[in-house]
């Protein structure tokens, strides 16, 4: 994003389809400080943004109206990616889906971040938009938050008062509302290694083939774990089907109770579709996606499970 | 003499220009000391528009002007009829201009120094309204006591067809086996690439001018003189680039208020459309319930058809009247049926008005006839292909409106060359295909489904139909530059490159020497529109003529030779109000298709494996560009017959950007489009061509819903189909998870 002056002299971009951005002072953060500061000082007049695929787009559509944008991406760290065998990966909050899709320790440890990132809007967007963002948006059909909840991933924030850590789990409060308190916001999306043996698989449903917000989102995960009753332990997490995107601890219980069996498999589908509580919307009826919450849970842990057998 | 150039894919004359990014569409264009205009909707679908203070947008700094209903001499426009007012509110003559019938009515223009003043001072205008009670279902509409639109039609019916020929109680009783249907299809959005966008002003001859992206150019000069109460030589309209029209350009939508606002200031103005208002303001496809029974004897012969028709015509005409005439002509197929009840009403809601949009009533009538016929080729244990092929029309038959069709009927050649692509086999006990496998994944099924269709070329039923070209040719002893003057619209199909085939073949030169000079009103008789698959046809003989004309002069030594010349097809009738009798059309193509899918059971999702379509286009011109149509409307019928979900709630469109209202893209359309080019001369055609936009699209929707029944058993008799709606049906079925 140019500074806004320059939008101004361009006659050729005053004649394009719509007024536009209004005018906004642009800021590039340099430090966690600066940041809090300016918040503090302009309160609600203030936004902070990564890659600002969400941000301009309402702001263009006149949904909201800032009169300063804060850029966060240019702080140091913030764009960095990070992987350690020991406590897992690190990823700066402003770091382009594209970037984390493509590091080849995210690649090797992570392929279902790889394959929940490859299913939002475009890899053209991709190159903007970030993980962080997706999250701190707080909309229940992001992509990355299902990955983000059965990897158990760590959200640290920055406020006022220093750096403090959210579990995925705990991040998500309501539609466009998260666990961070005003004047914080999002450095780091941390993802410990995932227990050995592990396999994963995020099926996602939209009107196209691709680019499309989900109108149902599955996660699954799996690995062996000899301290559960049928040797296995899953996670699930559905996105665009309740407030927030969701775990399923329900379906998990039971999967870790029983020995696996294609009725059981079933039977935790249907767990994970009794535990959705969606909405008609545009993209499809709560009907429809409850029942595809349960024909796609179904479907992500088949292919975990056969997955974690080949690996036996 | 040259090689020929009729017949070759030579390369579009406006490629490089539209590849590089040079060429300007009516958004690119800018004058000195322009205004930038932006339009008021109605925020309701029916009420009466009691006051409309502007003061306080007037007031805004950077304000130039508030066109309101009060502004407009003759405050009606409309293309069959002019049943709408340009602005709706108080201050003018004709009664009924205060009353707002649909959240597309324009209230009041701004125009302002930027687009972002004129958007503020939208918001300062305030809008006093009475509300009306509302409709918004065509069928409740027609009922007693329902609010009435438009005071010059009671009832809400704009226009009842009927066709009765023969005898139903004796046809009937002659059908041994008969299907009955309902069916139902929904709105469809153009969604073409560039907004509505344009320029008026003043010309340097002092004409009142819009740049616009349109499809007629002398039409909206007609309109905009009517509405300005101008004589018609002081008005002109130029169409330079146009991103995609579809039909959905074919009403008006910003010219008068263009025009309107360039008259009275005296300066230029630009307004250009988001996407939002684009899809608020401009009509949409028309959504049909169509009650079917259909008729047959056991040995497959069709004895006897009735048809119900309603469609939604939304707040205004547009051209309603005539999709309806054309989806009438068409409710019962290319098929020789000799018992035939058709009645077909459109009928006035307070929703967004429809209109043409390619198919033009073809894809809605082909969508009833063409399931029919698939189910009763299922009620009669015999091949789809065998049984169109044994009730197929021919040369010379008389068809339910009392004549036969015109020119050289290749139906069953079309449906014979597309089974055979499709992999059908002709034996001694007819046409036959064998089952096709399925895939390992039980959750998948494949089916494979025909349908066929045909469509006429060129305006119907006596509406007035012409197209003249400008032919000057220039140098000494020998031609060296061929003008062509033509003002009809190339809207993305191709048609100026035709054109210039055409005129160079015509003339006998190569394709460089031809300068062309195009979709300007100025200096050039009127083209017809660039919609009912008609340009290529009715340009080529214009220009045909042209060349002739001035081919003559330039032996007569006259320097520059010049030849203009004005074609007139064969005459057409309208339907006779009791029986339909007509001659409805002077040519059609024929179009044959066949589907092949995949359904996921599970989720409802349709993958499309295989298209396969084949076209009598007469002879293609440039057989790139045609097959560059039959591509492009295989993806628009796709999204039509199965993505493209466009929602209205209480009159409002919920749908209004590309991100609710999605069609198909790069990774949904079919994996293979087998374009299969028929060539049947058209004897009164240009070098033998039909026409063929639009044929694609005819069939298509049946066939998908053939080779859904194919893959799961089930006939679905609405569009679109969701994976919602699939697996809606499915369920009920007890099929899928």
């Amino acid at each position: 994003m140019s500074a806004s002056t320059d939008i101004a002299k361009n006659p050729a971009v005053l004649a394009m389809p719509s007024p536009g951005l209004p005018k906004f002072d642009y800021v590039r953060a340099r430090a966690p400080g600066e940041v809090s500061a300016l918040l503090a000082e302009h309160g609600d007049r203030a936004r902070l943004f990564m890659g600002g695929t969400d941000l301009f787009v309402q702001m263009r559509d006149g949904v909201i109206a800032p009169k300063i944008v804060i850029d966060l991406k240019t702080m140091p760290g913030m764009t960095d990616i990070a992987f350690d065998a020991r406590s897992g990966l690190r990823i700066g909050a402003a770091a382009s889906m594209n970037a984390i899709a493509a590091h080849p320790a995210v690649k090797d440890h992570y392929p279902l971040l790889v394959e929940a990132i490859e299913t939002v809007a475009a890899y053209p967007l991709r190159t903007r938009a970030t993980m962080g963002g997706n999250l701190c948006n707080g909309s229940p059909a992001a992509d990355t938050a299902p990955a983000a909840l059965v990897l158990e991933a760590q959200c640290v924030v920055m406020g006022s008062e220093g750096e403090w850590t959210i579990p995925a789990n705990e991040f998500f409060l309501h539609v466009r509302k998260t666990a961070m308190r005003p004047g914080e916001f999002l450095t780091r999306i941390d993802i410990p290694i995932p227990p050995e043996g592990w396999a994963g698989r995020y099926v996602k449903l939209g009107r196209n083939a691709g680019g499309d917000l989900a109108i149902v989102g599955a996660a699954v995960m799996g690995y062996p774990d000899k301290s559960a009753g049928s040797g296995y332990r899953f996670r699930i997490a559905l996105a665009s089907v309740a407030p927030t995107p969701i775990r399923v601890p329900a379906a998990e219980v039971l999967l870790a109770a029983q020995p696996i069996s294609e009725g059981l498999l079933d039977e935790a589908a249907q767990l994970a579709e009794a535990a959705a509580k969606p909405i008609d919307d545009l993209r499809g009826t709560a009907r429809y996606r409850k029942a595809m919450v349960r024909n796609l849970t179904r479907r992500a842990l088949d292919d975990v499970w056969q997955q974690l057998q080949k690996e036996r | 003499m040259t090689d020929r150039l009729v017949g070759q894919s030579v390369k579009r004359v406006d490629a490089v220009g539209k590849v590089t990014g040079e060429t300007a569409y009516p958004g690119d264009l800018s004058m000195d000391g322009m205004l930038h205009m932006k339009v008021l909707f109605s925020e309701r679908a029916h009420a009466r528009v009691v006051s409309i203070d502007t003061a306080r947008a007037e007031a805004l700094p950077g304000v130039a002007a508030v066109f309101t209903a009060k502004d407009v001499p003759v405050n009606e426009y409309g293309l069959i009829m002019p049943d709408q007012p340009v602005l709706c509110g108080p201050g003018s003559d004709k009664p009924g201009t205060d009353i707002v019938r649909t959240t597309m009515d324009q209230i009041a223009v701004v125009a302002a120094e930027s687009e972002g003043i004129a958007a503020e001072a939208l918001k300062l205008i305030e809008v006093e309204y009475d509300d009306l009670p509302t409709v918004f279902d065509p069928f409740e509409a027609m009922a007693e006591g329902a609010p009435q639109l438009h005071a010059e039609k009671p009832g809400n019916v704009i226009v009842h067809n009927r066709i009765r020929r023969g005898d139903m109680v004796a046809g009937w009783q002659a059908a041994e086996v008969v299907v009955e249907g309902e069916y139902h299809t929904s709105w469809q959005e153009h969604a073409y690439l560039q907004p509505e966008a344009g320029l008026g002003y003043i010309d340097e001859e002092g004409r009142l001018t819009v740049t616009c992206a349109g499809q007629w150019v002398h039409e909206e000069l007609e309109q905009i003189a009517h509405a300005l109460d101008l004589p018609e030589e002081e008005v002109r309209v130029i169409h330079p680039a146009i991103g995609g029209a579809f039909g959905g350009r074919e009403d008006l939508s910003i010219q008068i208020v263009l025009a309107l606002a360039a008259y009275r200031l005296k300066k230029p103005v630009k307004l250009i459309w988001s996407r939002a208002e684009s899809i608020r303001g401009h009509h949409k496809r028309h959504p049909y319930t169509v009650k079917h029974k259909l008729g047959a004897t056991r040995d497959g012969k069709l004895v006897a058809i009735e048809v119900d028709i309603v469609s939604d015509a939304g707040a205004y005409a547009y051209t309603s009247t005539k999709v309806l005439g054309n989806a009438t002509m068409m409710s019962t197929g290319p098929y020789a049926i000799p018992n035939v009840q058709v009645d077909t009403r459109t009928v006035y809601t307070n929703n967004i008005p429809t209109g043409a949009f390619r198919g033009f009533g073809g894809p809605q009538a082909a969508l009833a006839i063409e399931s029919q016929m698939n189910k009763l080729a299922e009620m009669l244990k015999m091949d789809p292909v065998e049984l169109r092929l044994k009730n197929v029309l021919h040369d010379g038959v008389i068809t339910h409106v009392g004549t036969p069709l015109p020119g050289k009927v290749s139906m069953d050649e079309v449906i014979e060359t597309c089974a055979e692509r499709g992999g059908w086999e002709r034996s001694n006990e007819g046409w036959q295909r064998s089952p096709i496998g399925q895939p390992d994944n039980p959750a998948r099924r494949r089916g494979i489904g025909f349908a066929a269709g045909f469509k006429n070329i060129g305006f119907s039923f006596g509406a007035p139909e012409k197209c003249t070209a400008v032919v000057e040719l220039h140098g000494d002893s020998e031609i060296e530059k061929v003008v062509l003057q033509h003002a009809g619209s190339d809207v993305g199909q191709g048609n100026h490159t035709v054109m210039a085939q055409m005129v160079a073949e015509a003339v006998g030169v190569p394709l460089d020497k031809i300068e062309l000079q195009m979709a300007d009103s100025v200096g050039v008789g009127s083209s017809g529109s660039a919609s009912a698959s008609r340009l290529t046809f009715m340009s080529g003989n214009s220009i045909r003529g042209a060349a002739e004309a001035a081919l003559k002069a330039w032996q007569e030594e006259n320097r520059p030779a010049v030849g203009d010349y004005t074609y007139i097809p064969p005459k057409t009738t309208p339907f006779d109000p009791e029986t339909g009798q007509c001659d409805p059309n002077f040519a059609y193509g024929y179009v044959a298709e066949i589907i092949e899918l995949e359904v996921d059971l599970e989720t409802g999702q349709i993958e499309l494996i295989k298209v396969i379509c084949a076209d009598d286009v007469g002879k293609a011109i440039n057989p790139q560009q045609v097959v560059g149509q039959i591509e492009g409307a295989v993806v628009q019928a796709q999204g039509y017959a199965i993505m493209e979900n466009f929602q209205m709630k209480e009159g409002r469109v919920l749908t209004d950007q590309l991100s609710t209202y999605l069609i198909p893209g790069i990774l949904d359309v079919p994996k293979e489009v087998d374009s299969v080019i028929i060539e049947v001369p058209n004897e009164i055609g240009p070098w033998g061509a039909r026409g063929m936009a639009e044929m694609p699209y005819i069939p298509f929707a049946p066939a998908v819903i053939a080779a859904m029944h194919d893959a799961t058993g089930l006939w679905f008799d609405s569009i679109p189909l969701t994976p919602d709606r699939v697996v809606t049906r499915l369920r009920e079925a007890g099929l899928g998870a």
